[in-house]
Formats: C-alpha cells, structure tokens, sequence
C-alpha cells in the first residue's frame, strides 16, 4: 500500500497529503426513534446539503462521491448516487457506495484517500449513511419462489396449485437487522462473539457496565460542554418538523443500578452482555470533504486535520471484536510508531467487553507473541486518551456511518487539543478490523 | 398572412395535414384569420377527402392556445355571442364529420378551443413536452367551452372526469392524458410517425356508450348534479353564485341538461348558454384581470431583470416565521434556500405552517435547509429578511449580513410598514437595498410589492422584480412612502369596518356582507388574523405620516390590544380562534365597543326581550360595503396622485393579487368605475370626504 509513512526520500514530496477540509454529521437517533419518517437517502441528502453549504468549497469543485451503507435500501440501490443527485451535486459526478458492514463509513473515507493520493481525483465527498429503523421485512425463499410462479401460471388448475403452494409456504417474516448482525460463515451473532470475549478475557457484567456508564457520562458531559454543538448539524424532522439536535441514546442519569437490572441479550441465562453495555441500534449520516493539502491550500480551504495512514486486517469471525488490535498493530507498523506516540484513540464501542478485551488483548504479551508476533505488547490505550467524548454504547451506532463519525470527532479532538497523532478504529463483522492513522498537523512538518 | 395551410402527401396513404401556425403571435390561437382559413381548408378536404387528416401546429410548445381573449371581451351581445359559438361548432361539426381518420397531434399547449378542436378529431396524440397540456380553462374566464367541448368531453372521458376538467378548468399533461383516456396514444416527439400509423389504422372513431353506465338513471344524475353543486357551492361560499360566478351553475345546468339530447340539440342548448356567460360583467372582469396579471409580469422592468436571474443560485432567509418561511417556499420554486433564524423553536413552527398549507412539492420542500449557524451567507445571491418589524432588529441584521455576503448579493427587506430609505443609512451597500413585500401567507398570494429606497440602484429594481416574476409571482412597483400601496390602502378599510362596529353594526353583519360582496374575509377577521396589536401600531404609525383622521384607531381598540385580546395568536379578538378556527364571536367584545352592546343584540336575537338595549337596523349590503371601500378607493386615488405607484391599471391588480379584492368585480377602481358617478360622488360627500380631484382616472375603467 502507498501512504505517505512509508514513501521516503525525494519520493516522498511527490505523494500527495491527505487533507479533511470539514466534515458535519447529524445527530443519532434511536431505531424506530426521533428519525422514524426519514430514510438513509434523507439523511444522506441532509448531511450532504449541510456540508457543501458549510464548507467554502463550491459543489462544482467535487470530482467524486464516495458513501458507505451497510443496509441498503432496495429503492436506493445505488444510495451514494441517488443521494449525490438528490443533493443537489452536479449530475457529472460520478457517485458509488461501498460495503465493509461496520467500517463501511472508514472505507468511504479510505477509498476517496486512495482516489486523491494516485491522482485520481482532487475532491471527494465522502461519508456514510444508515437507518437502522428502515431494515426490511423479508419474505422466506420458498415464499418468494412460490410467488414467482405466479406470473407463470397460465390455466386455472395451474393458479390454484400455485396459490396453495404459497399458502404453504412460510409467512412469517425474516427480521433482516437480526440476520444481518450474525455471521453466515460461523452461524453466530455479533452479541455471541461479544460474550467469547467476556469468557476470553474473563471480563465480568460489573466492567461491562461501569465502562458503558462512564460512555454515557462522558458523552452526556461533551454535550453539556458544548463539545458538539460544531460537530452536528440540527435536523428538523418530519411529520412535526421538531429540532432534533443531542444524539437520543444518551441518558445521563444512566446507574449502574440500572444497568445491572438489564437481562443479558444474547446469552439469555448466563451471559454478560445486555442491551445496556452494547452499542444502540440507530439512524445517522456523517459527511467529510477530502483533498489534499496542496489544493487545499492552493484554493486557501480550512484544514481540519491530515488522514496519514490505514489499515485493514482480518481475524477470527468468532472473535470478530479483536479487530481493532489487528489493525492498529498493522498501521502503527506501517507507520513506524508506537502506542506511546498516539495521543487520542477512538474504539468503536460495538460492545462494552469488546473495547475492554482489546485493551487487554493490547496489554498482554502473550497475546501480542501468539497473534501478533511481537516479544512486547503494544500496550493498553491509557483510559483518559480512550473515547473521551464517549461511544457507541451510548451515542448508537449506525452501521455504516460510525466509520466516518469516529474519523470525524477525532480529528476535531485532534484540532482542538493540537494532540498530534490520533488512531480511529472499529471491529468489523465477519472478523475484520480497520484503523486510521489521523493528525492535527502534516506528517512532514 | 398565411395561419392555417393544407399539405397533402401522397405516400401508402393520402396523408393531408393541417398545420397552424402564425407568425405575428407566439402562439396560434381561434380568431377571425384563423378560423377563416381553417374553414377554407376544410372546404377542400370535404370536396376532394383524403385517408387520413392530421393537426399539427408549427409553432414549437404549442398546439392550440385557444379562442382569441380579446375577441370574447370585445362581445357585447348575446346574438353576436352565440353567432360566435355557433360558428366554431360548425368548424368542429365539419371536421367530425369528414370521413377520414382525423388526428391532432398536440404538442405543447392546447386550451380551451384548442382542445376542442383537438376533440372534433377522431384521436388526439399527445406528444410529450415541457410544455404539453390539455386544458378547458374557460370556467375561469367567466364562461364555459363553446366549440362543443361541453359535448364531446363527456363522451370521450366520462362524465366524472370530464365535469371535473370543465367546472375546475384544470389542466392535465400528456401522460395524464393518456391515463384518462382523453388522448388515445401517448408519444415521445421521435415515434409520431409510427404513433400516427397506429392510430390510422384503428380508423375512425366508435360511438360510445354513457361512462359511468349509472347516468342514465335519472335520480342518480340528479345525485351527481347535486353532489357537484355543492362541493362548487362550498369551495366559493358566501357569495351569491349566480351573481358573482354565473358561469359556474350555467354550466352544470347545461351538462344537466344536455345528458342524452341529440347533438344538434346540445349544441344549440350549449351556444345559447355561452351567448348568455360571454355579455356578463364577471366574464369581462376576470378577463381585465388576467390581463392584468399578464401586465405585470411582462413589465419592462421584469424583461430587462430576467438575465440577471437566470444566474441566481441561492437564496438566504432570515426569520422562519410565518412569512419568513413562507418566503422561503415562494424562492425554493429555482433555488436552493437556506432559512436562517436564531431560534430552532421558530424553524419549527415555520415548517409546519408550510407543512400546514399542504403544498405537495416535495423536492421543493427538500431545497429549503434551516440554518442555525449563518452558514452559506457568502455563496447568497439574494438575501431577504423577514424579521421582527422594527427597525432597530432590521438595521443590526444588515450591519451584520452585509460584512459576510458578497458584495454583488441582494438585499431585500420584506417589510410592511418601514422605510427602505431609512434602512439604506450606514449601508456598505445601499444601492443593492430593496423592497420585497409578499403578503400573508405568501405562497399562495400572488402580489409582491417591490419599492425602491432613495439610494436603491434602478437595475436592482429590475432584478428584483424579474426576481417575482421567476418565482410565479406579479410584481408592483411602488415608492418608498408609508405604508407602501396595499397595506396604506387597507388600513382605511379596515378603519371603515370598526367604525360600523361603534355604530352598532354587529359584527357578524360586518364581515358577512364584506364576504357575500366577495372578499375572502370579513375585515374584522382580516384584522384578528393580522393581529390587533400590529393594526394599532400600523394605522397609528400611518396616521403619523400621512393623515391621522383616516387611520384613527378607535380609544377601546387599544383597550383591547392592552387587555391582551391580539386576534387569532392570542386565541381572541373581535372572534374567539382555535388554532386557525374561528369560533363565534368574543363575548367580551361588549366591554370594549362603545354606543352598542353586543350581549344586548345576542338577547334580542334570541327573541327573549326584544325591546331591551339598543336596537339598530343592520344597514343594507351597499351602504355598508361601500362605507368600508369608499375610503380605500380616497387612499388609493390619493395614492396615484401622490406617485406612490405609477400605473393606475397597477392599483387594480394589486387589489386582486394582494388582498383577494373579488376577483369578478375586476378591481376596486373597476368597480367604483362601473357604479353611477353622480351616485358615488353624492356617497363620498354624503361620508364627509372630499371628492378626490383625479375621479377622472376612473374613466379609464369603464372599458
């Protein structure tokens, strides 16, 4: 892979930076929620209208628009370009949507680096978009057969045989966000991974909880702060056209008492994992504008950070969770750094034991020789430099969007506190892991 | 001048096509010339016939745009008004009757006589365009089809349909065309060849049964009649029907009627009844009123501002109220809007009044993005604020906006009563300062009163009214003095109505005669709607600056604004509101209005003691009315001399378009213009007004 870390020598000034000039995301509304009458498309075409009229970029400078979506509606196959379209971007610009499940959004972002970087292009829309409420309803395969001889039947007699073919086959409706959280190839959920990693790591309900708790407070304090308030955009939602403004999965008076009251969701009798220390199922959209940093400075946009490097690396479906440790390791190699060069980490709080075995799993030698090959461990992400502005446990995590959310909110941590290096990560279902180098400042300065 | 020419082709077929098209005029339409040649034309094609007989226009985006306006305009007698009808009917007669295929290819726009053209045809092919559309639009002119549509509609789409497209005068498009069935084909422009073919070859047209079957059944015919009169009934209410639109029961008299007569039967009955329709006043009125529409829109200024919008990609609104957001509809019609406010609970309440006016345009709705941030100031071509009405507010806005926008940006003031002059002071750029005032709600009232400040630059004026006009809206231009011309005029009146009130009018009587004149509401309920407190402050601001006995705001109105009854958003004024709904009269009106209690009047009406309280004649319909527009027509003439807008036929429009002035009454000064002058003179001085010095320029109405 070609990224700036690696090139070196003279070579090195002709590879292309990677620059964010903004970005802008909506708020997370619950499944079912505050953004019930608003499908992806909607919400793609808000956050994308909210940026090209926040940004000093005009919507005819954007070469190519790249948005990941993990549930993609059947009536926005393309959703990249209907939203593209629907935007008001100029209908020369090609638009195509990719799929990575959880780090659909980092690939989006990832992908348009790639596209920039080889030349391929100057600016790129990149983002991603999700509305977990919208997951469909399915009908059973031998349903759908049975219908689709329906057509085909010509002669009465044929009908009626086809008719009761169809009232013998199954009615009940597949739950497509069920099935599309479990791994085909290993027949397991995303919540039964989560509780081999409890069992893994022995990590107890008591960590679980008290680390989602503290993702509440921490998330419920940015907001008070007013850490957000630049971040995400108001949305004024249909039928009532009410702001919708804090992401709904907050609760700041969240207990441990009431998390421990919470029955375990996937392993209902002896398991840890409950809907409470997991990430919410929510609706959401990020936006960023991607280019690279002689354009930017050439057309004299603001730079909100530098993406430097990235990886993805696969691991165990069954402890799919790991992810994040994979691919760290992978771009921080590639980078030539070490843990302690990285002053903000943001780990996609799938679950709550899923971020606290990584951290363990970072922490251990034995770990770090068996999988990764190393003699020292990486070591642990120090808790204060660790999703300081809370996560998906209580924020939500709209699948295809989380990937670009953390890059986003990173590189704003990143401006702010003029940290330096920061790691956005996230576990990828079907036991993958993606990770991004990101900065404040440009790698060669 | 060659309008209509036959050519023949002579391929596997003898092809014959008409085509029409004129050179003098944008689009063909049925006068004198026209029609004369097309009977020409026909002659020829009846002596010598060919297989098959095709309408086309050569004007692009238009087929047929119907009867020539000012030829019915010009009609003043019943005789010559059938004579007229009767001759288009033999046109359509003889062309029904040739005993080839007869098709129309319609392509662009086919009203009125056009489509009834279109339908003495054997197939109507409705190609697809922008600018495709099949109308009978004639209900709004004051009269009905009268080249046999009212006929041949039924028989070709049903009944349902078909009395829906004459009494609404709807248009539909070519796929709704097709959809129902009025077009036997449906086309792109490249497959007309083989689209003619086709129909060619189902030759001629089959006679066909009633659609739908039960109409044949007398008492449910008379069902349906009744049914459609009602609904008509309660879509115009208050007015007298066969007064103020006798088009309207004339033609479901004449659809009634003509169910099941033989042709020649129902074309008599329909020509006799235009004949009637074509010499009444309304007729006359809607037709000036149209023109004058069309007047404003295609003014000079409009013409020279369109090449400058044509460029505009953004607009910003500041302020999502009401009007705000209203606005911010009105511009969403070709550009992207952002509707700032400081307030997300204003954004709110702005949308759902948009939402609440059920405008279906989703897409339209899509472009309007609510800004709570000032973002995308710098990319506004057009900026127009909407904000509280107070100056201060309003000048600290621009001191703010105009160190962001560029400097090429538009700025325009939707202000009712303030000085645009005023608000140029200190400006960066006051000669990109304008006016733009829209009426309530502003997407749906027509009228926008553009108004130069002193500084205002004059190709700013251009812009922003060919700005109105881009966003399907007819522009006024007025000066920069108080009160503009519609709300200036509007006070008096409004004025007018509350000193009935104090006369011991109720109010009931007030605003049920002001409707049954023709005016959408009651002045009282105008005043409620608007706000009482915002009355006060207006007549009062205007009385200051030009004539404090006119705008006099009775002592107990402020009594009222004091005690909190504001009209509808604080639930009570002269009438009780909930939410939009205006609920019976304030009972507490009676505290307030001196010389006549309104409780008194409720007893004596319920005949419990008819001889307590004061007891006063409700006054007749004419002298009330005219008590309340007589003082508005002072203003306006004052108006005029006063320059405040320069063209008299403007004034009229601007009654029309801005406060829904009746429509069939033409205009305020129409209306005064056909009243006996002696008479009107002796109202006026019998009010205790000077007759204004230029009563002349009502001359110029009389026509």
């Amino acid at each position: 892979m070609v990224s700036t870390a690696v090139v070196k020598g003279s070579e090195k000034n002709h590879v292309r930076e990677i620059v964010v000039v903004g970005g802008v995301r909506t708020p997370m509304g619950k499944a079912g929620g505050a953004f019930e009458y608003l499908s992806a498309v909607d919400l793609g075409v808000l956050a994308v209208r909210e940026i090209l009229a926040r940004l000093p970029v005009s919507k005819d400078a954007v070469d190519a628009v790249i948005i990941g979506n993990v549930i993609q509606p059947a009536e926005a196959t393309n959703i990249a370009r209907v939203i593209a379209l629907m935007a008001g971007v100029s209908r020369a610009v090609p638009a195509h949507t990719v799929h990575r499940n959880c780090a659909s959004g980092m690939q989006a972002v990832t992908d348009a680096a790639e596209k920039i970087m080889v030349g391929r292009a100057e600016v790129v829309l990149a983002g991603g978009v999700e509305s977990m409420t919208h997951a469909p309803l399915l009908f059973h395969d031998e349903f759908r057969r049975a219908m689709s001889q329906l057509p085909r039947a010509r002669t009465v007699m044929k009908k009626l045989s086809v008719f009761v073919d169809i009232a013998k086959a199954p009615w009940k409706p597949r739950v497509s966000l069920i099935e599309g959280l479990t791994d085909p190839t290993i027949g397991m959920g995303m919540g039964d991974t989560a509780e081999n990693l409890a069992r893994d790591f022995s990590i107890t309900r008591k960590e679980q909880d008290a680390f989602a708790l503290s993702s509440h407070q921490r998330a419920a304090k940015a907001w008070e702060d007013g850490w957000y308030d630049a971040e995400v955009m108001h949305m004024f939602v249909p039928p009532h056209y009410a702001d919708v403004f804090v992401d709904e999965g907050i609760r700041a008076s969240q207990s441990m008492e009431a998390l421990a009251k919470l029955r375990p969701a996937f392993d209902r009798k002896l398991g840890t994992v409950t809907a409470g220390n997991s990430s919410q199922l929510t609706d959401g959209a990020c936006m960023l504008l991607l280019t690279h940093r002689e354009k930017a400075e050439a057309e004299g946009w603001p730079i909100l950070g530098y993406l430097h490097d990235w990886a993805y690396s696969g691991c165990d479906p069954s402890r799919m969770g790991l992810g994040p440790v994979f691919s760290m390791h992978k771009v921080m190699r590639q980078a030539g750094l070490n843990m302690a060069d990285v002053q903000r980490v943001e780990i996609n709080e799938a679950f709550a034991v899923q971020v606290l075995a990584c951290q363990k799993a970072l922490s251990s030698a034995s770990f770090a020789k068996k999988h990764l090959g190393l003699e020292q461990p990486l070591g642990a992400v120090a808790e204060e430099r660790l999703n300081v502005h809370g996560g998906a446990v209580a924020m939500g995590h709209p699948v295809g969007m989380s990937g670009t959310r953390l890059i986003y909110t990173l590189l704003r941590q990143l401006q702010h506190e003029q940290a330096g290096l920061g790691l956005a990560t996230l576990c990828i279902g079907g036991g993958q892991g993606g990770a991004v180098l990101l900065g404040s400042e440009s790698w060669k300065s | 001048m060659e309008v209509v020419t036959l050519n023949r082709e002579q391929q596997d077929k003898d092809v014959a096509t008409l085509i029409f098209s004129r050179s003098d005029k944008s689009v063909n339409v049925l006068d004198e010339i026209c029609i004369e040649q097309f009977e020409a034309c026909l002659e020829q094609l009846e002596k010598d016939t060919p297989d098959v007989l095709l309408l086309r226009s050569g004007i692009e985006g238009c087929f047929i745009a119907g009867a020539d306006l000012d030829l019915i305009a010009a009609v003043s007698d019943v005789r010559e008004a059938i004579a007229l009808a009767r001759r288009g009917q033999a046109v359509c007669h003889r062309l029904e009757n040739l005993t080839c295929v007869s098709i129309a290819v319609v392509e662009g726009a086919c009203m009125g006589g056009g489509l009834e053209v279109a339908l003495a045809c054997d197939h109507i092919l409705a190609v697809q365009h922008a600018k495709t559309r099949l109308a009978l639009p004639e209900i709004k002119i004051g009269i009905h089809p009268g080249f046999g549509g009212c006929v041949r509609l039924p028989k070709r789409i049903g009944w349902l349909k078909a009395v829906d497209m004459i009494l609404s005068g709807r248009a539909v498009d070519a796929k709704q065309a097709g959809r129902s069935k009025l077009a036997s084909l449906v086309c792109f422009p490249e497959q007309v060849e083989p689209a003619v073919a086709s129909l060619a070859q189902k030759g001629k047209k089959k006679p066909v049964k009633v659609q739908p079957l039960w109409m044949v059944l007398p008492p449910l015919r008379w069902i349906f009649f009744q049914q459609v009169e009602k609904k008509v009934s309660q879509k115009i209410p208050h007015v007298d029907l066969l007064e103020a639109y006798p088009s309207i029961p004339a033609t479901i008299h004449l659809l009634n009627t003509t169910f099941g007569k033989p042709d020649s039967v129902a074309y008599a009955l329909e020509a006799e009844s235009l004949g009637r329709m074509a010499v009444t006043p309304t007729c006359k009125n809607l037709i000036r009123v149209f023109h004058l529409g069309g007047a404003l829109k295609k003014q000079e200024a409009v013409k020279r501002g369109r090449n400058w919008v044509s460029g505009v990609g953004k607009t910003s609104v500041f302020g999502a109220g009401v009007m705000g957001s209203g606005i911010a509809w009105v511009a969403a019609r070709n550009s992207d809007v952002d509707l700032h406010d400081v307030a997300a609970q204003a954004v709110t309440k702005g949308l759902s009044s948009l939402a609440s006016l059920r405008l279906r345009d989703v897409r339209r709705f899509n472009r309007i993005r609510p800004v709570l941030d000032r973002s995308g100031l710098a990319a506004s071509d057009v900026v127009i604020e909407a904000v509280l009405e107070d100056i201060k507010i309003k000048k600290a806005l621009w001191k703010d906006v105009e160190t962001v926008v560029r400097d090429d940006a538009l700025l325009l003031t939707n202000t009712s009563s303030l000085s645009v002059s005023a608000m140029q002071q200190r400006r960066q750029h006051p000669e990109r300062i304008a006016g733009m005032h829209f009426f309530n709600p502003a997407p749906k009232m027509p009228l926008v009163e553009v108004i130069a400040g002193k500084r205002t630059a004059p190709e700013v004026v251009d812009q922003v009214c060919a700005l109105a006009a881009a966003w399907g809206k007819f522009p006024v231009i007025t000066s920069d003095s108080p009160g503009f011309f519609v709300n200036r005029c509007l006070m008096p009146y409004m004025v007018a109505a509350l000193r009935w009130l104090e006369e011991g009018q109720k109010p009931e009587h007030i605003d049920g005669t002001l409707k049954v004149f023709g005016m959408p509401m009651g002045a009282l309920e105008l005043a409620d709607r608007v706000g009482l407190d915002i009355c006060m402050h207006v007549g009062n601001h205007l009385g200051e600056a030009l004539n404090p006995e006119r705008y006099a705001m009775p002592e107990w109105l402020s009594r009222m604004v004091a005690d909190g009854c504001l009209g509808e958003k604080s639930g009570a004024g002269f009438f009780m509101y909930q939410g939009k709904k205006q609920q019976g009269l304030n009972p507490k009106l009676a505290s307030y209005v001196p010389v006549v209690s309104v409780a008194e009047h409720q007893l004596s009406q319920e005949g419990l003691d008819s001889d307590i309280g004061v007891s006063i004649e409700p006054v007749t319909t004419r002298v009330l009315v005219h008590g309340c527009l007589i003082p508005m027509l002072i203003e306006a003439l004052q108006c005029l001399q006063e320059g405040v807008i320069e063209d008299a036929q403007h004034m009229d429009a601007a009654f029309v378009y801005g406060i829904g002035f009746p429509p069939f009454r033409g205009g305020l000064l129409r209306y005064f213009a056909t009243q006996a002058r002696d008479r009107l003179i002796f109202d006026i001085e019998a009010m205790g007004y000077a007759v204004p010095e230029n009563m002349e320029v009502l001359d110029a109405f009389t026509r």
